[in-house]
């Protein structure tokens, strides 16, 4: 990032230098419209919270962007239309948005069958979908328009099943998951992952995502007697799993997916997440200057607010197409072949993050070893709970 | 052993959860008739205005709990006086609609006032837990069971021995009767529904305090379970909601115990749909109990159709078969075939619904069969996909009418909600059977529509295509409408003891009905899957047999052209409405709530 940022930078001044030398004709002639980006996404209907965060997200990274002189020298902008991830919905956008030749990328949309049932019109029409939060491991075999920065679960749960069997020494593991493609994609990684390194699975329970009692289930968990759960859950239902985990008298150790990383899961488990352990892509405290760059301008652009995943994920997507179409300009061809060029861009997420070209996702986010003590997020020090 | 103990426990902990919202929805039946559809929005509304008064203003918990009751009390005073007591002279579907409508418009402005993001609700009772079995339960389960014996209890004395509860009972057997005898029954209502809401609003406030998390979509889960737990219970019956709420927790826990997680739901409709074949009045009402529901006759109103001349119907058939040809956008074009693949579905529900009177809640399911078969057959057995959509038509015909069999003894209400259950089941059969679905991973690459090889992939093929199946449907349907069969369907609408006086087979005639509009759904369904390219059990979900519902009843239930009408409105209002952003789904609300208020009958009027 720092060097195309750089070389974004040497170009830009050169442009202004230039169009300063031949006058404000060229300006006028041409005036400075944004580049404009169409997303599509949840802004009522169930998963609506989500499309709230993808909008703070977004408007850090624009505000960064801007500030650092915009695209060569154009502003960025983005259109940002509510599917409520409703299939019906998103193809009527996809339509949309191609037909309307201003825009130049796509992001979103935020679950897989309003993703997916988007694609095939997207890669008919030769405009990228810029998936970053799916992580269906079909999304991107959809056309070579297709591209994620979403973290692929064949990455994560390995890592998730790192620390719970050979960092935390468990041994017997019940794993309970969301069951949607997501939840149950990461649940068969993390499973043989597990196996792999030893553990035995004495359990696995899929619930539905907008389930809100637990307690047969963790009844269950219980009989099957395992020294550790393991949550493939979001931030909402993974406190609600924490809290009836406690009340039904489990008091074994709780490793969770990084999914769970929110300031909302303290707040909704309370106590009953003290000492829950979870793998993540990036926390507050993390040294790297990109990341530290970001949770300072969440927390002074959102009076104070700390950001969550779904917050970096958007952040990392618009600094993401930023850096595509500095490269790609504004032809939509050009722009998906600037995807396979940018080169270590700098994300929260990932780091210097480049795409496999064949997969078209990228590989290798960052890990961090977290567990919640007095109530917060805290590096994990090693000592067993 | 213990282990069942715990589970018996832990059922009965949630039921009571149910049970609460279960008694206000049960009150509400037991004098309006109405399954309010927004009691699960006022519940929301308890949450937040609880949210409010414990973390913003930090009441103690007595005040708080008023002041939750106070609030919602007043919502579910406006809800009656501005949104169903103008339309209790129309028909009993208006305010079923309108409840619909209601429950859009509160849970869009909860939204924007407080944002989607979920909130934690701190508890605030001590926290001690008791050691029973091998859990523990704390202050609020008692609290919560306290409160909803209690109520139901009241309610009761308050029916039986207390004059305006008299007159409560009165206007629920026979409204017309009543008011002769000088029962204010406005104030009745009134009474009731403040009540409900109360205490609706109430059970948001301690089921938010319970998880220590409330949201926004908790009210549509809040409806579906109350409603459930009422019927089990016998709809309109204080005492039974209570109990039926309680035996729906146990009969979820103990499926959980048996079968894992993700039964869960699966055991809770399939209770629900053999209280509805055995008891259909509920599992405590009394044999000699008259039944609850008018005859369906009553349900629907007559009206006179709107008779569209000839000419209008040819222009409009050659404006929009030529549109492709103009120069509109793909956009237009994409939404107008969302608005024929929902015409084919409001077709098939028209004609179940409108023709028959069988109002059916989980048309999704039609469509969710009809998309997997097709997507199946073209993946797996590699059907040409024309002959696969066509086999999806006919699966979901078959299967379809099969699954609803057993409730073609059921009326009016009932069915709506037999069919809720069945369209939940087969989504829940859909995320289990993985060995076939593919579960929760769905199904992926699906070919795209082809018609004698060749591919329509653009915008305007499809659109032809869709156009003309939805046309050629429509003009099957006005045929058989038209024949003996047309007028045997709505004899039985009508008045099913003198059609059957007549020597009608009810059953035979309800499931030919429902072969042609599942084949109508089913198509559409198979459409969907190869426009799509990937499917799963989320694609075709309980938002859109309600949407299918509304555009059939806006259009005119049974009106054929009606369907297609109400299709094109309602797919492309929320089109139009997008420049208002997150506003839009709420300005919808608000139009379906003007739409019902001024023209019950549909746009088109009831054939």
């Amino acid at each position: 990032m720092r060097n195309i940022d750089r070389r974004s930078l040497v170009k830009g001044s050169l442009a202004a230098i230039l169009a300063g030398a031949t006058g404000s004709r060229a300006a006028l002639a041409q005036p400075a419209e944004p580049i404009l980006l169409g997303v599509s996404g949840p802004l009522t209907g169930p998963n609506a919270q989500y499309g709230a965060q993808w909008k703070q997200g977004f408007d850090l990274a624009l505000d960064e962007i801007h500030a650092a002189g915009g695209i060569n020298g154009r502003k960025l902008a983005y259109n940002f239309e509510d599917s409520q991830s409703d299939p019906r919905q998103s193809v009527a956008i996809a339509q949309k948005f191609v037909s309307d030749p201003r825009i130049v990328l796509e992001l979103g949309d935020f679950s897989s069958p309003a993703s997916m049932a988007a694609s095939p019109i997207y890669q008919r029409a030769g405009l990228v979908q810029f998936g970053f939060t799916n992580s269906h491991p079909d999304f991107t075999k959809g056309g070579d328009f297709m591209w994620s920065t979403s973290v692929s679960q064949a990455d994560e749960q390995p890592l998730l099943a790192l620390y719970a069997v050979r960092h935390l020494g468990l041994k017997k593991l019940a794993v309970l998951n969301q069951n949607t493609d997501w939840g149950r994609t990461s649940r068969d990684y993390f499973v043989n992952a597990a196996k792999g390194y030893g553990a035995e699975v004495v359990v696995t329970e899929g619930y539905i995502a907008d389930d809100r009692d637990f307690r047969s289930t963790l009844v269950r968990v219980r009989d099957a007697n395992p020294d550790g759960l393991i949550l493939i859950s979001y931030y909402s239902d993974g406190a609600l799993i924490a809290r009836q985990a406690r009340q039904v008298g489990l008091k074994q150790v709780i490793c969770a997916a990084s999914s769970v990383y929110s300031p909302k899961f303290l707040e909704l488990g309370g106590e009953a997440v003290e000492d829950v352990h979870l793998g993540t892509r990036y926390f507050p405290e993390d040294p790297r200057p990109e990341v530290q760059k970001f949770v300072g301008g969440f927390k002074t652009k959102y009076g104070g607010q700390q950001p969550d995943s779904f917050n970096a994920y958007s952040y990392d997507a618009m600094n993401m197409a930023a850096a595509v179409l500095r490269i790609g300009g504004t032809d939509r061809r050009a722009i998906r072949d600037a995807f396979a060029k940018i080169h270590d861009v700098s994300t929260v997420i990932f780091g210097p993050a480049t795409f496999d070209v064949e997969s078209r996702r990228i590989k290798g986010a960052m890990n961090a070893e977290l567990v919640v003590r007095k109530g917060q997020f805290a590096l994990w020090d090693g000592k067993p709970t | 052993m213990s282990s069942w103990l715990d589970y018996t426990i832990n059922g009965l902990i949630v039921g009571n959860l149910y049970a609460l919202v279960a008694v206000g929805l049960a009150l509400i039946f037991g004098v309006s008739r109405l399954i309010n559809f927004a009691q699960g929005s006022i519940y929301l509304v308890g949450a937040y205005v609880g949210w409010v008064a414990v973390v913003q203003l930090r009441t103690p918990l007595p005040v708080t709990i008023v002041l939750v009751a106070a609030f919602a009390g007043m919502v579910g005073l406006i809800v009656e006086r501005f949104g169903l007591r103008p339309l209790q002279d129309s028909a009993r579907i208006a305010p079923l609609l309108a409840t619909i409508g209601i429950s859009f418009v509160l849970d869009q402005i909860v939204m924007l006032i407080f944002s989607p993001n979920p909130r934690a609700l701190p508890s605030q009772l001590p926290d001690v837990r008791f050691q029973v079995g091998g859990g523990t339960i704390g202050p609020l389960d008692l609290l919560i069971a306290a409160v909803g014996v209690t109520s139901a209890l009241l309610l009761f004395l308050f029916l039986r021995y207390n004059k305006l509860g008299w007159a409560v009972r009165a206007t629920a057997q026979d409204r017309d009767a009543a008011m002769q005898m000088g029962v204010d029954v406005n104030r009745v209502n009134q009474a009731v529904f403040g009540i409900a809401a109360a205490l609706g609003g109430v059970s948001g406030l301690l089921v938010g305090m319970y998880y220590n998390q409330i949201d926004t979509a908790m009210s549509l889960q809040a409806t579906l379970k109350g409603v459930v737990a009422e019927v089990i219970g016998g709809a309109g019956n204080v005492p039974g909601a209570v109990a039926g709420g309680l035996l729906l927790g146990l009969v979820e826990s103990y499926g959980v115990a048996l079968f894992g997680t993700s039964y869960r739901n699966l055991f809770a409709f399939l209770l629900l749909i053999s209280v509805l074949v055995l008891r259909p009045n509920g599992l405590f009402a009394s044999a000699r109990q008259a039944p609850p529901e008018p005859l369906t006759g009553t349900f629907i109103a007559p009206s006179r159709p709107v008779r569209l001349p000839l000419w209008a119907l040819l222009t409009a058939l050659g404006i929009f078969t030529l549109l492709p040809l103009f120069p509109v956008s793909a956009y237009v074009l994409q939404t107008l075939i969302n608005a024929w693949l929902f015409g084919m579905l409001a077709l098939s529900l028209t004609l179940v619904a409108g023709t028959v009177g069988q109002v059916s809640l989980g048309h999704a399911a039609l469509l969710a069969i009809g998309a997997y078969t097709s997507a199946l057959l073209s993946l797996s057995l590699s059907f040409p996909v024309g002959i696969a959509i066509i086999c999806g038509g006919l699966m979901s015909a078959a299967l379809g009418t099969l699954l609803i069999s057993p409730s073609f003894r059921l009326r009016g209400h009932y069915v709506s909600i037999a069919t809720l259950a069945i369209g939940e089941i087969v989504s829940l059969v859909i995320l289990n059977w993985e060995s076939v679905t593919h579960g929760p991973i769905g199904i992926s690459g699906i070919p795209p529509l082809s018609l004698f090889g060749y591919e329509l992939v653009g915008a305007a093929s499809v659109y032809w295509f869709t156009f003309a199946i939805v046309v050629l449907l429509a003009l099957l349907q006005v045929r058989l409408l038209g024949s003996h069969i047309g007028r045997s369907l709505r004899a039985i609408r009508d008045d099913d003891v003198a059609a059957r006086a007549y020597g009608l087979s009810l059953n035979r005639y309800k499931a030919l009905a429902f072969i042609f509009g599942g084949f109508a759904a089913g198509i559409s369904g198979g459409i969907a899957a190869h426009l799509y390219s990937y499917i799963n059990h989320e694609t075709f979900n309980t938002q859109q047999s309600i949407l299918a519902l509304t555009i059939v009843i806006l259009g005119g239930l049974g009106n054929v052209a009606g369907a297609i009408v109400g299709s094109v409105a309602l797919v492309g209002l929320p089109e139009i409405f997008r420049i208002a952003a997150e506003y839009r789904i709420l300005i919808y609300g608000i139009v379906l709530l003007l739409l019902v208020r001024f023209r019950p009958q549909g746009l088109l009027g009831t054939i």
